[in-house]
């Protein structure tokens, strides 16, 4: 599914444009009347001037910047705790519990703890993000280490393999499909979070826009906002599977287990 | 006999004679081994008080019963099961814990062998992050380790594109790749037709004529188990023990059709089959 992204959906992009033409005509016939809903093309000429100014792209740039930031954290810490509590026993013994209370936690709620510890800084929107994008990461891969066929752990035992390469060469190509689901996960909820704690917390990038905008009575360019957030989603997404099929093609190949 | 010969152009032909291995074959001694397991009442008793000898250079093939504690055994010898009581010894050490010089064959190859590396690198997996062989050993053993089983053309598919019969040599590659002194299969040809099984059993008696390896095969297969055997051991009972050792004195080299048409194959095979299939046998 990965290998080939489809750049041309003729039915999915038809639906988008659609309901985008539908919007467009409902706002300049004056069928839907509202105070601030703006048309498309408001939007799309807000999103323009925000851009030539570099307002919205300073902004952007921000955002992504922390939610990648957070991200990786979030992988390097969860990928090692995921493998460690479905490896070691006493990890698994001592943590399973804090971690399915942990995670169903509303990340949102530590918003402004955060900020009364850190403040309002970009240290407190990395850590309340890497946070939030930890957990599918550690529960995906401790499902996909779990997973690992306990005959492969034999395989690595009759090689002598070391705890440290068998948690590489076997254990981790082994259950990397799972971890990549979790990375995506956890990509999501970098940027997803990011952009709450800048709507509540600290006043920057697209999420303190937003705010900004909605409190300045400027619906277009918020709606621009909007948008770009949505487009660095889609971006980082497909980066990251971009990434990963040409990194370690045959990591994810759908058929390797047949 | 054909099978070999298409998978050994090199070996037989051009290249140089394989030299014996430096060191000399490894047998096992085993005194009063015993295995527990946790059951879902308290702990049941697998194997109890086995004691056997394995030559070193010796086919020992051990049959019995589904459930008698063979595969339990051969884990035992590989040291991925410890004895609840008694010793194991390889070459005079006690076994704890995989050894050096032992490598266990599986019968799931699908699962034993790693879907997203390339036929070469599983079989280079043993060899991987070694001291003592360097790359370009590596390549080689690797090289001649495919050459062996007829697996040089495939070295770059995935194993999961390959058939059932490719895979499991694939596995024995891998084995054979560390030169093991020891090689403990565990039905390994269970699961293959009847023409692979016998091109493969013909691949295998051919690579221990050249090197010696000791090897412990567990098997259901009867005629498998008097073809490549010098010695079958009958485990029977539950918790399994030795119920017979028969001895296989058949001249090798053998043949599927001339060894298994020869009077003594089939009052072997006779004999082990009682000893399987009856209960008091031994």
């Amino acid at each position: 599914m990965a290998a080939r992204l489809r750049w041309l959906n003729l039915s999915g992009a038809l639906t988008m444009i659609t309901v985008v033409g539908a919007w467009q005509l409902a706002v300049d016939t004056g069928l839907v009347d509202l105070d601030y809903l703006p048309a498309p093309s408001e939007v799309a000429q807000a999103g323009a001037s925000g851009l030539s100014s570099g307002e919205l792209g300073s902004a952007a740039a921000h955002t992504l910047a922390v939610s990648l930031v957070a991200w990786l954290i979030a992988l390097v810490v969860g990928v090692a705790a995921g493998v460690l509590i479905a490896l070691w026993r006493p990890a698994r013994v001592t943590l399973t519990a804090s971690v399915e209370i942990l995670r169903t936690l509303p990340v949102v709620a530590f918003v402004p703890i955060a900020v009364l510890i850190v403040g309002l800084s970009t240290t407190m929107e990395i850590a309340v993000a890497a946070w939030a994008a930890m957990w599918p990461i550690l529960v995906n891969t401790r499902g996909g280490v779990d997973a690992v066929p306990a005959r492969l752990h034999e395989v690595a035992a009759v090689f002598r393999m070391t705890a440290l390469r068998r948690v590489r060469v076997v254990v981790l190509p082994a259950a990397a499909p799972l971890v990549l689901v979790g990375a995506r996960l956890g990509l999501s909820f970098a940027l997803i979070v990011t952009v709450v704690a800048e709507m509540i917390g600290n006043p920057a990038g697209l999420g303190y826009q937003i705010v900004r905008l909605q409190q300045a009575l400027r619906p277009d360019e918020m709606f621009a906002a909007v948008v770009v957030i949505g487009l660095l989603g889609i971006g980082l997404n497909a980066a990251l599977l971009a990434l990963t099929t040409r990194v370690a093609p045959d990591m994810f190949e759908p058929g390797r287990r047949a | 006999m054909s099978t070999v010969a298409h998978a050994q152009p090199a070996a037989e032909g051009a290249g140089p004679p394989q030299p014996p291995t430096e060191e000399q074959a490894l047998g096992y001694a085993c005194r009063g081994v015993t295995v527990s397991m946790p059951g879902p009442r308290g702990k049941r008793a697998i194997l109890s008080a086995l004691d056997f000898e394995v030559e070193p250079g010796e086919i020992v093939m051990v049959v019995g019963r589904s459930g008698t504690g063979k595969t339990t055994l051969l884990r035992v010898l590989g040291g991925l099961v410890p004895a609840s009581a008694g010793t194991v010894l390889l070459g005079g050490q006690v076994v704890s814990g995989p050894p050096a010089s032992a490598v266990t064959v599986f019968q799931d190859y699908a699962h034993a062998l790693l879907p997203w590396r390339s036929v070469r690198r599983n079989v280079a997996l043993g060899l991987e992050g070694r001291r003592d062989c360097s790359r370009v050993e590596r390549d080689q053993r690797v090289a001649r380790a495919l050459e062996v089983v007829g697996l040089a053309a495939r070295a770059d598919d995935r194993p999961w594109r390959l058939s059932g019969g490719m895979q499991q040599r694939v596995q024995i590659a891998r084995a054979l790749a560390l030169q093991p002194r020891v090689l403990l299969m565990d039905e390994p040809f269970g699961a293959l037709d009847a023409m692979t099984k016998a091109s493969l059993q013909d691949q295998l008696l051919e690579v221990h004529g050249r090197t010696a390896t000791t090897i412990v095969f567990v098997t259901h297969d009867i005629d498998e188990a008097v073809y490549l055997g010098d010695r079958v051991v009958v485990i029977d009972g539950q918790p399994g023990s030795i119920t017979q050792e028969i001895p296989v004195d058949l001249p090798r080299p053998r043949d599927q059709l001339a060894t298994k048409e020869r009077p003594e194959f089939l009052e072997l095979r006779r004999r082990v089959y009682d000893a399987v299939g009856g209960v008091h046998g031994g």
